[in-house]
This record gives structure tokens, C-alpha cells and sequence, in this order.
């Protein structure tokens, strides 16, 4: 079924774009909308969406996208900031999930359920929106409303180097944290030990990705959902036990802290060398890291992100960002910016885009695909994210939290991490000043919308 | 609205201001009437100069004592600003009643049409004012505000962004960080020079090259500084752990131990600011007077002994001018390579004042603090630079 859809979708878009074609022939003289595309990527990312804008620019030829690249998400933000200040703002800004909160206070876009109104269709290209996974569509949906166009969408995984692993006589890798814990007490009584059995970035990304696997929420209002978050639970229970746990490793000398926030490079250096064991990383990184460590003859399996056995899991939230389109523009450029984003979001380019990257393919016909054509038989490290996601229960807690100042608490949770790492102290206690810190920064942000 | 506070505060400042001004007209025997109006006037308005745009907000009944305390003090910053010149016009004015004449006649300008010399000095004044006076009078209105990058509204907080710096623990610890690492690089970047400079001076076959290769570092920017430090002091495939091992010493955790990175930073920043210092010795040595030496080699003193008590004391011109520079690098321009070597961590033991307020204002957004910050750090070196001025000028030798 879904397959006969997704052909009869293929042929009216092909239809369509001949139709376009004719059109643009017509109207020849008439020069192309310049729609622009804003998105945090540098590397072979930006390529290949470059490389897709060309294609659509071919088949849509009444439209001229143009990509550019930015270093990072916060990078994108403050240009976002400037550039909406001068009236200079691009059709479609690629958005980090943390700053979803702050970019609906200063009103910066329209959400994409306003502008396709009740269509199904934009240029002959389908609108269907539930061909998209659950955990995707939850997360982008505010007040009920499709919002933000999912693109680069990604869960953290564990990385694990068999040979090590073997060596230690574990056959599969740690589910748990607590077998995560007895792994790394036997890898690290190894004769030829590697210098740390494990590490993660310390980013609150993944403090929030345990949160919701314990089924904690982070605010109160429905983790700020049903209503403007006004009170942070950092205190919690849930919170100080990831907090007493990653200090646990660290003390124990299993978790690997490079000494730096925030330091996914190092991460990726140590699994892909063999420095350490075991790594906990996001899924955008399947492709590098497994590449890379191939090249130095490391074989890495992925597996779940290890969960806390004592209050189990119910699933993990989804990473990275989405495509969001900018208010109050010229209706052709909103047609154009909608007809892009669409596009590049079909089942092919979904599946393609997982291929490339390891991003999660968002739509179930993109995984129908890559399964028929044998992709994650063929690479099993791409598979996991998916299946993460995809057995993930929808809770409060897993859709993940709407904070203002949602970049400035992350900061204050992986600050706190650092500070108990590298000082010492009690978990409980420092988790209970770090939420006050929070609270200050939320009540202060409130402050100036209430 | 104009309550009791509104009147009163202009009214006592008035009236010292008057006091004061009055009484040294007096002095001057001229119209004391006319120096309390003059003095009057300033002492009024000049504490108005903030008090006017912030409302009087800090000595609403509803805020503490601390903020009481900050607007008395605001309340005589403002008072100084126009009473200082005229209370030293009276000072000057005193002195050649007396028959003093400390000022020599002014001479006459060059130019023979007044605005040909505004004419000429339109452009630099544009820019001045489009780029450095008008962003520094907006840090002073946006550290009242509690307001983020880019967001459409901002609500005025009074002072708030500067009392709550005294509470503030991380910003405290900051203050100290500063201190210490400023003093390092300025103690350990000077000596450290100056016996580089002493050594590059002998006369030996090929020093030009030595000099060239001496200075050569401080044209690397600190960001590349920072990158490669970064990369020697890796813990894991770091070179500085490298050589360590060869003589059996354990790995250490250079960026990633609150004891070390300091020193890391410092090491790295003393190394980049070291040419810039050594090229200022070096010329200062090649100026110093022989004949001085030469006595003192005669009457018996040791090459150390002539090193500590006649070349350190005649430099000390350029040591005062380098401890000034570095002190500004310190503070500032050693940003880039904290950015890239540690990003202000671990646990925040390498996080100076700058990078501070970067932290609060470009990776928060939160610019009415990163204001507070930057006019608190501003006003600090420019007093560190005038206490340095009073103090070190006296035992600086200029020669002659």
C-alpha cells in the first residue's frame, strides 16, 4: 500500500515537475525566485544538500534555492538574530530542537501547517506528513500544529570495539548502565587495557537523552509543552542518579573526560583509535566513525544507548534540528521554500540522507526502502538509531522539553558535570544549585513574556 | 513623577557643590555668590548625569541596601564629572592669583579657518563616533536592561546587572583567575624576555638569525597559538606527555586538570607575547650607555652584579611600557587563545573576565549582563593603568 503510493506520489510529482517545466518554459523571459536556505553544516553535509538544491533547481526551474552553510547551531542562531533585525532574513533557516521555545517568543517563523493551509499537494509534490515516524511528528508538533519541517534527526548510540570487547570475554555490548559498569571492570583488568573503557561528550543532550529514558520530565507544565515552563526539576531523583552514575565512572577511571564541554571530536578520536572501548555518541556519526575506524582495523558494532536498569526505558528523544520557514515572506518564495523542503524530505532523499550521514530516515517508506534494497543487512550500525526511535513509547518526557533559555540550563547541567568530575562533591547537592542556577535563568527569560 | 528622593538628591548635591565652589571663588577673592551658583548648578545636574536616565530607581523603597549604596555612589561619580574640572579651573586660577604660572601660554592653532581643522578631523571623528563612543554609551544603557540577542522585547532591570555581580560565585572566582594569570604572564613573560634578550644581545656569530627566529612567534595570531598548544598539551597523543614518558613521568591531564590548564594557558600565552617583549629589550639594550658598565666592570663588579644593578634599573622605562602592554594582552587579547586551547575550562579554573563575558553575551545572549561586565572590566584597567602610572613612574629611570 505504501508502496503504491509512494509510485503514484513519484508519478504525479514527475507529472507535475513536466508541468512546471512547461510552465517555466512559458513564462521563459521571467527570471527564477530566489529562495534561500540557511543550515548549520560545513562539511560533505553541505555538499550534498547543495547538490540537492541543484537537482531541484533543475526539475523546479521557476526556483533558484541556494544553500548556505554555518559553522554550528548557535553559529546559525546569532546570524538568524541579525539577519531578521535587517530584513535580510533567508526563506528557511535550519533550527536546533533547543531553541525551538526561544524562536517561537521572537515570532520568526510560521509554522508549516498555517502556510500549506489544507493542501495536499505544493507543485505537485506531496504533503504526507503521516508517512513520517511518530517520535518526529510528536516532537515538531506545538499547540497541535505541524510546526518545523524534520530533516537531520538523531539519537545517541553506543559505539563498541568487538575486538576489546571479545578479549574481555563480553559477548554483546552493555544494555545497561550497570552492565556498562561490569563491562568496564573487566576491560579495564585486561593485561593490554585500553587507556579509558568508555566516554561521551559532555553535552546535556545526553543528561536529557537518560532523562527521558527514565521517563523524567525536565519542566513542569508538561516539560513545558501544555504551558510555559516555569520550574526545572534537575533536582529530581532520575537527575541526580545520572549525575551520581557519570561521576561514578569517572572515579572509578572508566569514563574518559577530555576536559572540554561540549567535545564530540574527541569522542570520535577516542573509539575511532581504540583509545577507549566504548563510546556513546550520536548516530549522525555512524558513517565517520565507522569508516574511520575500519582504516585503523577496528571493527565497531552499535548498539542501544545503555539505559539505568533500576527505572528502565522508555525511550530516547530525537536530536539535532529541522528546517523552519521564515514569517512574512513573498508568497512565490514561501511556495518555493515550502516545494523545497518538501522535496528534500521525500522518501528518496529521505533514504539518501540517511545513507550519507546516519541521520534517522524520518519517513517509514524511506526505511521500506532501504530495507528492500538490503541496506541495513548490509550495514547493521545504521540500524540502531531507527530501531531506538522507533520502539521508543511517545511520553511527555520523551517528546522532549520546550525551555526558553533552553542553550544557558545545558550549560549549567554540563558546567555542573565538569565541576563534579574534575572537583568531587554530591551529586544530590550540586544537582539541587544547579537547579536553582536554572531556575534564575528561566524566571529571568519568563520575565520578559509574561 | 517627582517624589521627595527626585528633589532632594539634586538638591544636596547642589548644595555641596555650591559649598565647595563658593568657598574657593572666595579664596580667589572673587564673587563667592557666583561660584555657589556655578558650583551649585554642576553639583545639581552632575547627579542627575545617571541618576536621570535610571529614575532613581536605586533608591526605590522596594530595593536593598546594596543598591542604595551603588546609587550614592553613582550619585558622586556624577557629581565629579563636571565639578572636577571646575573644581582644578579654581585650583589653576588660585595659582595665578598667587603669581604661580605652571601652564605655559597655549600656543595658536596652525590652521587659520576653525572648521578647516574639524574638516580634516571629520573622518576619524565618524568613525570614532559610529564605532567606539556611540557602542560604549549603548553598553551603559543596555547593562540596565535584562534583555537576550535578537529578542523583541527587554524590561529595565536598574542596576541589578551589577549588584547581582557581587553574589555572583563564578564571576568572583573570575576576578581572581584574572589577577593570577595576568600576574604570571606579566612576571614569568618579562624575566623570562629579558634573559632571552640579554643572551640574544651577546655578540656571537649568526645572533641576527637568533633574533629573527626569537621574535618570530609573535606573529602568530592567538588563535593558531592556541590551536597549537592545544595539540602539544593533548593528554592523549599530545607531544608534552610524549616526552614525558621518555623520562618515566606519568601522563598528565594537561587541558582536562583545574591545576594545570592554567599553566598551560600561561605557558602558551607568556610563549606567543615573548618576540613582541624581546624585540623591545633588545632595542632598549642596544641604547643603553657603555661607559656606565665599563665603570663598573672597573671598580670590580661581576657580570651578574652589572646585569642586576645597572642594566635592569636603566630598562626600566621598557619594562614599564612592556608591563603595561602585557597587562593589556593579559586582559584581552589572550581570549582567543583560552577560546582554543581550554574554552574557558576545565570547571572553569581558565575562565578570565573577557572570556567571561563572551561566555554570558555571545554564547548566552544575556547582554545586559555581558554590559555590566564589560563597563566593570573597563573601569578596572583603566584604574590598574593609573595606579601603575602614580606608582611606577616614581621608580622608573629615564635617564639623564
Amino acid at each position: 500500500m505504501n508502496t503504491r503510493r509512494t509510485f503514484l506520489a513519484v508519478v504525479a510529482g514527475l507529472v507535475a515537475a513536466s508541468g512546471a517545466a512547461f510552465l517555466a518554459a512559458d513564462s521563459f523571459a521571467q527570471s527564477p525566485t530566489d529562495v534561500k536556505v540557511w543550515i548549520a553544516f560545513t562539511d560533505n553535509r553541505l555538499d550534498w544538500a547543495r547538490e540537492k538544491a541543484a537537482e531541484f533547481n533543475e526539475q523546479f526551474p521557476q526556483y533558484n534555492v541556494t544553500v548556505e552553510g554555518y559553522g554550528n547551531y548557535e553559529e546559525i542562531q546569532q546570524a538568524t538574530d541579525l539577519a531578521i533585525q535587517q530584513n535580510a532574513a533567508p526563506a528557511v533557516v535550519q533550527w536546533f530542537e533547543v531553541g525551538t521555545q526561544r524562536a517561537r517568543d521572537f515570532g520568526y517563523f510560521k509554522s508549516i501547517a498555517d502556510a500549506l493551509g489544507d493542501r495536499t499537494e505544493v507543485n505537485g509534490i506531496p504533503v504526507d506528513f503521516d508517512d513520517f515516524i511518530e517520535p518526529v511528528v510528536s516532537y515538531y508538533t506545538l499547540d497541535g500544529k505541524f510546526t518545523s519541517m524534520p530533516w537531520n534527526s538523531s539519537s545517541p548510540i553506543l559505539y563498541s570495539n568487538t575486538a576489546i570487547l571479545e578479549k574481555a570475554g563480553i559477548d554483546t555490548p552493555p544494555a545497561t548502565w550497570q552492565e556498562v559498569e561490569a563491562a568496564c571492570e573487566k576491560i579495564m583488568a585486561l593485561p593490554d587495557a585500553p587507556q579509558g573503557c568508555i566516554t561521551w561528550p559532555n553535552h546535556g543532550w545526553f543528561y536529557e537523552q537518560w532523562m527521558a529514558q527514565q521517563d523524567a520530565v525536565l519542566a513542569n507544565n508538561g516539560n513545558g509543552r501544555e504551558g510555559r515552563a516555569t520550574e526545572l526539576f534537575l533536582d529530581s531523583e532520575p537527575s541526580i542518579a545520572i549525575a551520581s552514575w557519570w561521576q561514578s565512572m569517572e572515579d572509578q577511571g572508566y569514563y574518559v573526560y577530555s576536559g572540554r564541554q561540549r567535545d564530540w571530536a574527541a569522542t570520535e578520536q577516542a573509539i575511532q583509535t581504540g583509545t577507549v572501548a566504548m563510546a556513546i555518541t550520536s548516530s549522525a556519526d555512524a558513517a565517520n566513525i565507522t569508516n574511520a575506524a575500519k582504516e585503523n582495523n577496528i571493527d565497531i558494532v552499535t548498539t542501544r544507548m545503555p539505559y539505568n536498569a533500576e527505572t528502565g526505558w522508555t525511550g530516547n528523544l530525537i536530536g539535532g534540528a529541522s528546517l523552519w520557514l521564515v514569517k512574512d515572506l513573498p508568497k512565490e518564495v514561501e511556495e518555493g521554500a515550502l516545494s523545497f523542503m518538501l522535496w528534500l524530505n521525500n522518501t528518496e532523499n529521505a533514504a539518501e540522507w540517511h545513507q550519507v550521514t546516519g541521520y534517522l530516515p524520518i519517513r517509514e517508506s524511506s526505511v521500506k526502502l532501504l530495507e528492500s534494497q538490503g541496506w541495513f543487512e548490509e550495514n547493521p550500525n545504521f540500524y540502531t538509531a531507527s530501531d531506538q526511535i522507533n520502539n521508543s513509547t511517545v511520553t511527555t518526557a520523551t517528546r522532549g522539553a520546550l525551555l526558553g533559555p533552553f542553550p544557558q540550563i545545558r550549560d549549567v547541567i554540563t558546567q555542573t558535570m565538569e565541576d563534579l568530575m574534575l572537583k568531587g562533591g554530591d551529586p544530590a547537592q550540586a544537582m539541587a544549585q544547579a537547579n536553582q542556577q536554572a531556575n534564575q535563568l528561566l524566571a529571568e527569560y519568563n520575565s520578559l513574556y509574561n | 513623577m517627582f517624589g521627595l528622593i527626585q528633589i532632594l538628591v539634586p538638591l544636596l548635591a547642589g548644595l555641596i557643590g555650591a559649598v565647595w565652589v563658593g568657598s574657593r571663588f572666595r579664596r580667589m577673592k572673587r564673587s563667592g555668590l557666583v561660584g555657589a551658583a556655578c558650583g551649585g548648578l554642576a553639583g545639581g545636574l552632575g547627579s542627575l548625569i545617571f541618576m536621570a536616565p535610571l529614575d532613581f530607581c536605586t533608591f526605590e523603597p522596594e530595593r536593598n541596601w546594596i543598591d542604595a549604596v551603588f546609587g550614592v555612589g553613582l550619585v558622586l561619580v556624577g557629581m565629579a564629572i563636571p565639578l572636577g574640572p571646575l573644581l582644578a579651573w579654581t585650583q589653576q586660577e588660585y595659582h595665578r592669583h598667587l603669581g604661580i604660572r605652571p601652564t605655559p601660554p597655549q600656543h595658536k592653532g596652525i590652521f587659520k579657518q576653525w572648521w578647516l581643522a574639524w574638516l580634516f578631523l571629520l573622518p576619524t571623528l565618524t568613525i570614532l563616533v559610529l564605532f567606539l563612543y556611540y557602542p560604549g554609551l549603548d553598553t551603559f544603557r543596555l547593562s540596565t536592561l535584562l534583555t537576550f540577542v535578537g529578542a523583541p522585547r527587554s524590561r529595565f532591570v536598574c542596576v541589578d546587572n551589577f549588584t547581582s555581580l557581587l553574589t555572583d560565585s563564578t564571576y568572583l572566582r573570575s576576578i581572581g583567575i584574572t589577577f593570577a594569570i595576568s600576574a604570571a604572564i606579566i612576571v614569568f613573560g618579562l624575566t623570562g624576555s629579558l634573559l632571552i634578550a640579554t643572551l640574544a644581545y651577546q655578540p656571537i656569530r649568526g645572533a641576527t638569525i637568533y633574533r629573527i627566529l626569537l621574535i618570530w612567534p609573535y606573529a602568530i595570531s592567538p588563535a593558531v597559538a592556541g590551536i597549537i598548544f592545544f595539540i602539544m598539551f593533548n593528554p592523549l597523543g599530545g607531544v608534552a606527555n610524549y616526552v614525558l614518558s621518555l623520562v618515566g613521568i606519568p601522563r598528565l591531564n594537561w587541558l582536562g586538570d583545574p591545576n594545570l590548564a592554567p599553566w598551560v594557558v600561561i605557558f602558551a600565552s607568556v610563549w606567543k607575547q615573548m618576540g613582541y617583549n624581546i624585540l623591545f629589550y633588545i632595542a632598549g639594550l642596544q641604547n643603553l650607555p657603555n661607559d656606565l658598565q665599563e665603570a663598573a666592570a672597573i671598580d670590580g663588579a661581576g657580570a651578574f652584579r652589572r646585569f642586576l644593578s645597572i642594566t635592569v634599573p636603566l630598562l626600566s622605562p621598557i619594562t614599564f611600557f612592556l608591563v603595561i602592554t602585557n597587562m593589556t594582552y593579559a586582559f584581552f587579547d589572550i581570549f582567543g587563545t583560552i577560546d582554543l586551547l581550554t574554552a574557558g575550562g576545565p570547571s572553569g579554573s581558565t575562565s578570565v573576565l573577557i572570556y567571561e563575558i563572551y561566555k554570558i553575551g555571545v554564547s548566552s545572549g544575556n547582554l545586559g549582563k555581558a554590559a555590566a561586565q564589560s563597563i566593570v572590566l573597563f573601569l578596572m584597567v583603566v584604574g590598574l593603568t593609573l595606579i601603575q602610572f602614580r606608582t611606577t613612574e616614581r621608580n622608573v629611570t629615564y635617564g639623564g
